[in-house]
C-alpha cells in the first residue's frame, strides 16, 4: 500500500514539477508580471482575446504574463486570482467568468495594492470605483448594431423574427438579445415570434432552426447571439432547401468560420475586436504599473461585417 | 404437492407496465399533431429522427453500460474529442492555424476515429473491470480528461473546411432518407441483435442481474465489462462523426451534457438503474420521446425556460414509473 | 374473547393480483405460548404474519390483539402495539456496531441534543444480552460477528421492543445445533418468565416438536386446523400440511458405484480450510456434513474455481487438472448448485429459459446468434423431466416459488451434462413436496452414473441420501463414515471435533 502511494506521489510530482518550474520562471526585478485570469481557454472567442494578451507579451521584453484558465467556473477563477497574487504579480488582467462574483477579487487586489484591469465583460455600476481600467465593448451595442441591419434589410415588408440566444443568464446573451429587442420594438411591421436557447452551440442552434423552419411559422429572419448558432441556422436552412434570399441570418463575433459563410447564407455578423481587448488590457496593466496615465474606459467599438467589407476581417 | 396458482392472465396493469412508455410516446405525438399541424409532415418526422439519431446512438451504448449496473458519463466529452480528431483528418487542405491537421482519405479518418472511440471505451472498461473503480468515477475521469484533450488538440478552436464527401455523412440522403437516419437504424439493429440474440448480450444481462451468479456460470465478468464499454465508446465515435459531418466542423465545445441526455433517454426507455433490465427498442423510444418533445416545443415556440422545466418533469416521471415497478416486486 | 388469548384472527382474506393468498384464515394464540405455524411454501404463513406486522392489509376479517381490535399500517405501528417480527432473511447494517443495530430507529440521544449516546446504547444492549444469556460484545461492528450471532442479535432486537407477541420466521436456518439450543432457551425464557407469546414458523419438524406448545396448519391459503402439540405426530402433521400421507424422506436406492472419478489432495485456503483431501466415485453420493462455518462451502467453491485454493491438487479420472476459474470446472464436467439461490444462483430479471442456458450458451449458437428453437427444445425437455411448475418458460424466474427456482437451477447445470454435480444445501428453504422431488432426482442421477457431492445441514437428509459421508470441522476433514455405519450421533460427534 505504502509502495503504491509512493508510486502515485512520484508520478504526480513528475507531472507537476515541470509545470511549476515553467509557470514560476520569472521573479526578477525590472520585469513587470501580469496575472491574466482568463475565463476559459475552450471558448473560441476568448482565445482571440488571449492571443491579444500573448501578442503584447511577445512584443515587450520586460513583461511576463502568467495566464490561467478558469474553465468558466467563478470559484476556480477566484482561487486562481489568489494564487496569482500570492506569486506576487504586479497587475491582474481579468476576464470575469461571472460579473456578479467579483467582490472578493476587488478586495484582494486592493489589499495587495495590485492594479486591476477588467476586460471583455463589464461589472455592474456599483463596482465601477473598484477597478482601474475597463477595456471592452458593450454587449448591448452588438445586439443593436446587428438588429438595425436586419430590420433595415427587412423593409419595406417587415416580417417575423426568431432569436437564438446564448445560455440563459449569460451577460452577453442577455444584453445582445436585449439590444435586438430594443430595435425590433421600434418597427411596427416586425414581430419577434420565436426565441430559444441555443447555448452558443452549432448543433443545438441547427436543431432549433430546423424545427422553426418546419413549424411553418414563416420566419423571415433568424437573429443569433453568436456565429456558431448562425452557422447551424444556415446549415438548417440549406437542409430545408431555403434559398439565401428566403431568410436573413445574422450572427455575432465574425469568427473565421463565419466569414467563410458570409454571402453564402449568412447575411451579416458583428465583429468584436477580442484581440484588441486582450492587447489593450495587457497594455493598460503595463502602463498602470509603470505609473503612466491611462483612460479608465477603453471602449473598443463593434464593427458590422457584411459581404461588402468582409475582406478586411479575413 | 397441492395445485399452485399460476398468474398469467394479461391485465391492463401488466400491459401498461411493459408498454406504458410506448403509449406515452404515441399520446405525445397525437397531442402535438393536433396543436401543431406542421408536426405530422413527413419532412418534420425525418427531421425529428435525424435530430434524435446523435443522442440516440450514444444512448444505446449507455443502455449496455446501465444494464451491467454501470454508467457512462464520458460520452459527451468523447464526442468533443473525436469530433475534432475526425475533423482534423477530413479537411480539404492542411490548415496552418491548427496544431494538428492531416489530409487523408476519409475512410481512414473514419476508421481511426471509430478505433479511438473503442480505445477510450476500453480504458473506461478496464478501469472499471480490472481497476475495480466504480464506473461512475472511471468515466467521470475520462469525461474530464477527454474534454481537456479536445481543447488541447485544437487550442480551443473549431476545425472547419471539411471535405464534401465527409459532410455527406451528415447532410446527404439515400433513397430520400437522410444518411444519419440510416446509420441510426443500422446501429439500432446491430445493438439489438448484440443485446438480445448473442452470447455477449446474455452475459451483459447476467452480470447486471447477478454478478456473483454470473461468475459461477463461468462468465468472464471482466472481459465482458471491457467489451461493453468499448462498444459504448465505438457508438459514441459513430455519433461524433455524424455530428461533425452534420455541422461541417469539429469543435471541442461539442457534446456538452450529451451524456446526461443519453442517460435520460435510456432511463425513459425503461432501463433500470439497478441493472439487469433494458432493451434497445425501448431505448430508441426513449430517445424519440426527448426528440419529439424538443421538436414540439420548438414548433410551438415554447419559452426557453419552460422547455427545460418540461424536460426535467418528463425524466423524473419516467424514473418514478420505474421506481413504482421496482416497488411492486 | 377469553383472557388467555393474546391474539385472535378471524376469517382473514387477502388477495394479490391473480391469486388469493388467504381465504378466510383463523388463528388463535394463547398468552405465553409458543405457537407453530405450519404449511408448505405458498400456504400463506408469511402473508398472514405480514398482515400482523403491518406490511399487508387484509381485505376482510377481524383481528383482536390483547382484547382490542387491531389494525396497523406499518411495522412501526405494529411494534408500538406490541408485535415484533424477526424476518426470515435478516438484513443488519454491517457498518454499524451491534448496539447501533439493536437501537436502529430508536437511538438514544444525549439530553436535548440530537447526538447519539453510544455509551448508553452499548450499556443497555449489554443488559439486554445478559438478560437473554447472549454472549456478544455490543460494541463490535455487525460485520465482524457471524451470521448465527447476527440472528441472535435480531432476536434480541425484537424482544427489546417489549413486545407481547414475537413472530419468528425460520429463525434457525442459519444456526448450528448448539446455537439452536441457545435459541430454545431464549424462547422458553420469553414464554415462562415474560409471558410473551411466540409464533414460530419452521420447516423443520424436529424443532416444532421440541419447542412448540401448539400448532396451526395452513394449506393453500386456507385454515386446516390447530391443536396442542401432544396430539400430533410427524405423520399427522405432514399429512395435514400436504393433504396426503407420505414418507418424510425419500431414501436413495443403492446404486452401482464405480471407480474413483474425482480426487482432491491436500487442498488449502488460508483461514478457510486446510489440507482437505477426498475422493468421489462414479455414481456415488458423497454427503458433506458439518456445522455452519466448518468450511464445507468454501472447499466446494475452491474445487469449482470460484474462490481458488492456495494449494492442493485436483485429479479427474486420474489426470491432474488446473481449475483457476469456474469456466475450467465447467469444461471438466463439474456443475455447482450453490447454497444461496438469491446471492449466487438466479438471475431474477431473466426468464427461466435464459437462466437455464447461461453456463453453456456456446452450445446454443448458430452462426454466432442464439438458436431459439434449440433453446426451447432443450429447456422444454428438461422442464418436463423434473416437473417445473410454470405456465411458460418465458416467465421470469423471480416469479417462481423457491422449490421451482431450485429446480430451474438444477436444470441449468444438468443441461451442461456434468459428470460431477455439487449440490450445496439443495433443499434449504423449500417446501416438503419439492424437497422430496429433489431427493428423488438426486437418486435417479446417481443411478444414471453421475457423481454427486451434497452439502447438507439437515441430518435426516444426509443420512438418507448419502452413500458415504464426509464430516468437516473447523476447516478440516474430521472423518468419513460409510452409509451403513452412519448415525446421527457419530456425525454430530465428528462435526463438533470429537473423535469416534
Amino acid at each position: 500500500m505504502i509502495k503504491r502511494m509512493a508510486m502515485v506521489l512520484v508520478v504526480l510530482s513528475m507531472l507537476i514539477i515541470p509545470m511549476a518550474v515553467f509557470a514560476n520562471g520569472q521573479q526578477d526585478d525590472g520585469v513587470i508580471t501580469i496575472g491574466a485570469a482568463m475565463s476559459s481557454f475552450a471558448d473560441k472567442g476568448q482565445t482571440y482575446l488571449q492571443d491579444g494578451v500573448r501578442a503584447f507579451d511577445a512584443e515587450y521584453d520586460d513583461v511576463e504574463v502568467l495566464m490561467t484558465d478558469a474553465k468558466d467556473d467563478p470559484a476556480v477563477q477566484l482561487n486562481q486570482v489568489e494564487t496569482l497574487l500570492t506569486k506576487g504579480v504586479d497587475a491582474i488582467l481579468i476576464v470575469p467568468v461571472d460579473i456578479s462574483a467579483l467582490k472578493p477579487v476587488f478586495a484582494k487586489c486592493k489589499e495587495d495594492g495590485v492594479k486591476l484591469v477588467i476586460a471583455n465583460r463589464m461589472p455592474a455600476e456599483e463596482f465601477h470605483d473598484d477597478f482601474d481600467v475597463y477595456t471592452g465593448s458593450e454587449s448591448i451595442q452588438a445586439g443593436l448594431l446587428q438588429a438595425e441591419w436586419v430590420a433595415e434589410a427587412m423593409q419595406p415588408e417587415g416580417g417575423k423574427v426568431g432569436i437564438l440566444m446564448g445560455p440563459l443568464g449569460h451577460e452577453a446573451a442577455m444584453m445582445r438579445t436585449e439590444g435586438n429587442k430594443q430595435i425590433f420594438d421600434k418597427y411596427d411591421n416586425i414581430e419577434i415570434v420565436m426565441d430559444a436557447e441555443g447555448k452558443w452551440d452549432r448543433a443545438k442552434g441547427m436543431q432549433i432552426a430546423e424545427n422553426w423552419i418546419q413549424s411553418g411559422a414563416g420566419l423571415n429572419a433568424i437573429v443569433c447571439n453568436n456565429d456558431e448558432m448562425a452557422i447551424g441556422t444556415l446549415l438548417a436552412a440549406e437542409g430545408a432547401n431555403l434559398a439565401d434570399e428566403d431568410i436573413i441570418i445574422a450572427g455575432i463575433d465574425a469568427t473565421p468560420d463565419a466569414l467563410e459563410f458570409l454571402g453564402e447564407g449568412l447575411d451579416v455578423t458583428v465583429f468584436q475586436n477580442m484581440n484588441a481587448q486582450g492587447y489593450n488590457g495587457a497594455a493598460a496593466c503595463y502602463k498602470l504599473v509603470k505609473g503612466e496615465m491611462v483612460e479608465k474606459w477603453d471602449w473598443i467599438p463593434f464593427e458590422l461585417v457584411t459581404t461588402e467589407n468582409m475582406d478586411e476581417y479575413k | 404437492m397441492a395445485q399452485q396458482k399460476i398468474i398469467s392472465r394479461p391485465s391492463l396493469g401488466a400491459f401498461m407496465n411493459k408498454y406504458g412508455i410506448v403509449v406515452i410516446f404515441i399520446g405525445l405525438c397525437v397531442i402535438l399533431s393536433i396543436v401543431s399541424p406542421a408536426f405530422l409532415s413527413i419532412r418534420n418526422i425525418t427531421n425529428v429522427i435525424r435530430q434524435v439519431s446523435i443522442i440516440g446512438i450514444v444512448s444505446m451504448g449507455v443502455t449496455f453500460c446501465i444494464i451491467t449496473t454501470g454508467i457512462d458519463l464520458s460520452s459527451g466529452s468523447m464526442i468533443a474529442l473525436i469530433s475534432v480528431v475526425v475533423a482534423s483528418m477530413s479537411q480539404n487542405a492542411v490548415s496552418d492555424s491548427q496544431p494538428i491537421s492531416i489530409v487523408m482519405p476519409i475512410l481512414f479518418a473514419i476508421l481511426i476515429s471509430l478505433a479511438l472511440g473503442a480505445i477510450l471505451g476500453t480504458i473506461n472498461g478496464s478501469l472499471t473491470a480490472f481497476g475495480k473503480i466504480p464506473p461512475f468515477i472511471a468515466t467521470l475521469g475520462m469525461m474530464t480528461a477527454a474534454k481537456g484533450a479536445a481543447a488541447l488538440y485544437t487550442q480551443g478552436r473549431p476545425v472547419g473546411n471539411l471535405k464534401d464527401a465527409f459532410t455527406f455523412i451528415g447532410t446527404g440522403s439515400f433513397i430520400g432518407i437522410p444518411i444519419p437516419i440510416w446509420i441510426y437504424i443500422v446501429m439500432a439493429v446491430l445493438s439489438h441483435i448484440l443485446l438480445s440474440k448473442t452470447k455477449f448480450g446474455r452475459h451483459v444481462f447476467a452480470i447486471g442481474g447477478n454478478e456473483q451468479a454470473a461468475r459461477i456460470c463461468g462468465i468472464n465478468v471482466e472481459k465482458t465489462l471491457v467489451k461493453v464499454y468499448a462498444y459504448a465508446g465505438f457508438l459514441t465515435a459513430v455519433s461524433a462523426i455524424m455530428l461533425t459531418a452534420r455541422t461541417s466542423a469539429g469543435n471541442p465545445t461539442y457534446g456538452l451534457a450529451y451524456e446526461l441526455d443519453a442517460i435520460a433517454s435510456t432511463v425513459i426507455g425503461g432501463t433500470s438503474l439497478s441493472g439487469g433490465i433494458g432493451s434497445i427498442p425501448f431505448c430508441v423510444i426513449g430517445a424519440l420521446i426527448i426528440g419529439v418533445l424538443n421538436n414540439g416545443m420548438d414548433l410551438l415556440g415554447v419559452n426557453a425556460y419552460w422547455q427545460q422545466i418540461v424536460k426535467g418533469f418528463i425524466i423524473v416521471i419516467a424514473v418514478l414509473i420505474d421506481a413504482r415497478k421496482q416497488k411492486r416486486k | 374473547m377469553s383472557n388467555e388469548n393474546v391474539l385472535e384472527m378471524r376469517n382473514v382474506h387477502k388477495s394479490f393480483p391473480g391469486v388469493k393468498a388467504l381465504k378466510g384464515v383463523d388463528l388463535t394464540i394463547k398468552k405465553g405460548s409458543v405457537h407453530a405455524l405450519m404449511g408448505e411454501n405458498g400456504a400463506g404463513k408469511s402473508t398472514l404474519m405480514k398482515i400482523l406486522y403491518g406490511i399487508f392489509h387484509p381485505e376482510e376479517g377481524e383481528v383482536i390483539f390483547k382484547g382490542q381490535p387491531y389494525s396497523v399500517k406499518s411495522p412501526i405501528d405494529a411494534i408500538n402495539r406490541g408485535i415484533s417480527m424477526i424476518p426470515q432473511e435478516i438484513s443488519p447494517c454491517p457498518n454499524l456496531t451491534v448496539a447501533s443495530n439493536v437501537f436502529l430507529g430508536k437511538e438514544i440521544t444525549a439530553n436535548g441534543v440530537k447526538l447519539l449516546n453510544q455509551k448508553q446504547m452499548v450499556k443497555e444492549t449489554q443488559a439486554l444480552f445478559d438478560d437473554l444469556g447472549i454472549d456478544i460484545d455490543p460494541s463490535v461492528m455487525m460485520s465482524e460477528i457471524s451470521i448465527a450471532n447476527a440472528q441472535l442479535v435480531a432476536i434480541a432486537t425484537a424482544v427489546s421492543y417489549n413486545a407481547d407477541l414475537v413472530i419468528m420466521d425460520e429463525p434457525t436456518s442459519a444456526l448450528t445445533e448448539k446455537e439452536i439450543d441457545k435459541l430454545y432457551d431464549i424462547i422458553r425464557d420469553l414464554r415462562d418468565k415474560k409471558k410473551i407469546a411466540v409464533v414460530y414458523i419452521s420447516h423443520k419438524l424436529d424443532e416444532i416438536f421440541t419447542i412448540c406448545d401448539e400448532v396451526s396448519v395452513l394449506r393453500d391459503g386456507e385454515y386446516i386446523g390447530s391443536d396442542s402439540i401432544e396430539n400430533f405426530d410427524k405423520d399427522r402433521l405432514i399429512s395435514m400440511m400436504v393433504g396426503r400421507t407420505m414418507d418424510e424422506f425419500f431414501h436413495k436406492e443403492e446404486a452401482v458405484i464405480g471407480d474413483v472419478l474425482l480426487e482432491v489432495k491436500d487442498m488449502s485456503l488460508s483461514r478457510k480450510f486446510k489440507n482437505v483431501s477426498f475422493q468421489l466415485k462414479q455414481g456415488e453420493v458423497l454427503g458433506v456434513a458439518g456445522l455452519m462455518g466448518a468450511g464445507r462451502t468454501e472447499v466446494m467453491e475452491a474445487l469449482f474455481g470460484y474462490r481458488p485454493a492456495d494449494s492442493g491438487e485436483i485429479f479427474i479420472k486420474g489426470e491432474k487438472v488446473e481449475i483457476k476459474e469456474p469456466i475450467d470446472a465447467i469444461k471438466h464436467g463439474i456443475a455447482f448448485v450453490t447454497e444461496d439461490r438469491k446471492l449466487t444462483g438466479i438471475f431474477p430479471e431473466l426468464s427461466i429459459k435464459d437462466n437455464m442456458i447461461m453456463p453453456d450458451i456456446e452450445n446454443y449458437l448458430k452462426g454466432g446468434l442464439l438458436d431459439s428453437k434449440k433453446i426451447k427444445e432443450n429447456c422444454q425437455t428438461q422442464r418436463e423431466a423434473i416437473a417445473i411448475k410454470t405456465p411458460t418458460l418465458e416467465q421470469l424466474i423471480k416469479n417462481l416459488s423457491g422449490g421451482n427456482q431450485q429446480k430451474v437451477l438444477i436444470s441449468r447445470w444438468l443441461l451442461t451434462t456434468p459428470e460431477i454435480l455439487i449440490l450445496d444445501e439443495p433443499t434449504r428453504g423449500i417446501d416438503v413436496g419439492a424437497k422430496s422431488e429433489i431427493h428423488r432426482l438426486i437418486g435417479e442421477l446417481a443411478k444414471m452414473g453421475k457423481s454427486i457431492i451434497m452439502i447438507s445441514s439437515e441430518m435426516p437428509e444426509i443420512l438418507s441420501m448419502s452413500d458415504r459421508i464426509m464430516v468437516m470441522h473447523e476447516g478440516k476433514c474430521s472423518g468419513e463414515i460409510s452409509r451403513k455405519d452412519a448415525t446421527q450421533e457419530k456425525i454430530l460427534a465428528l462435526a463438533t471435533g470429537e473423535q469416534l
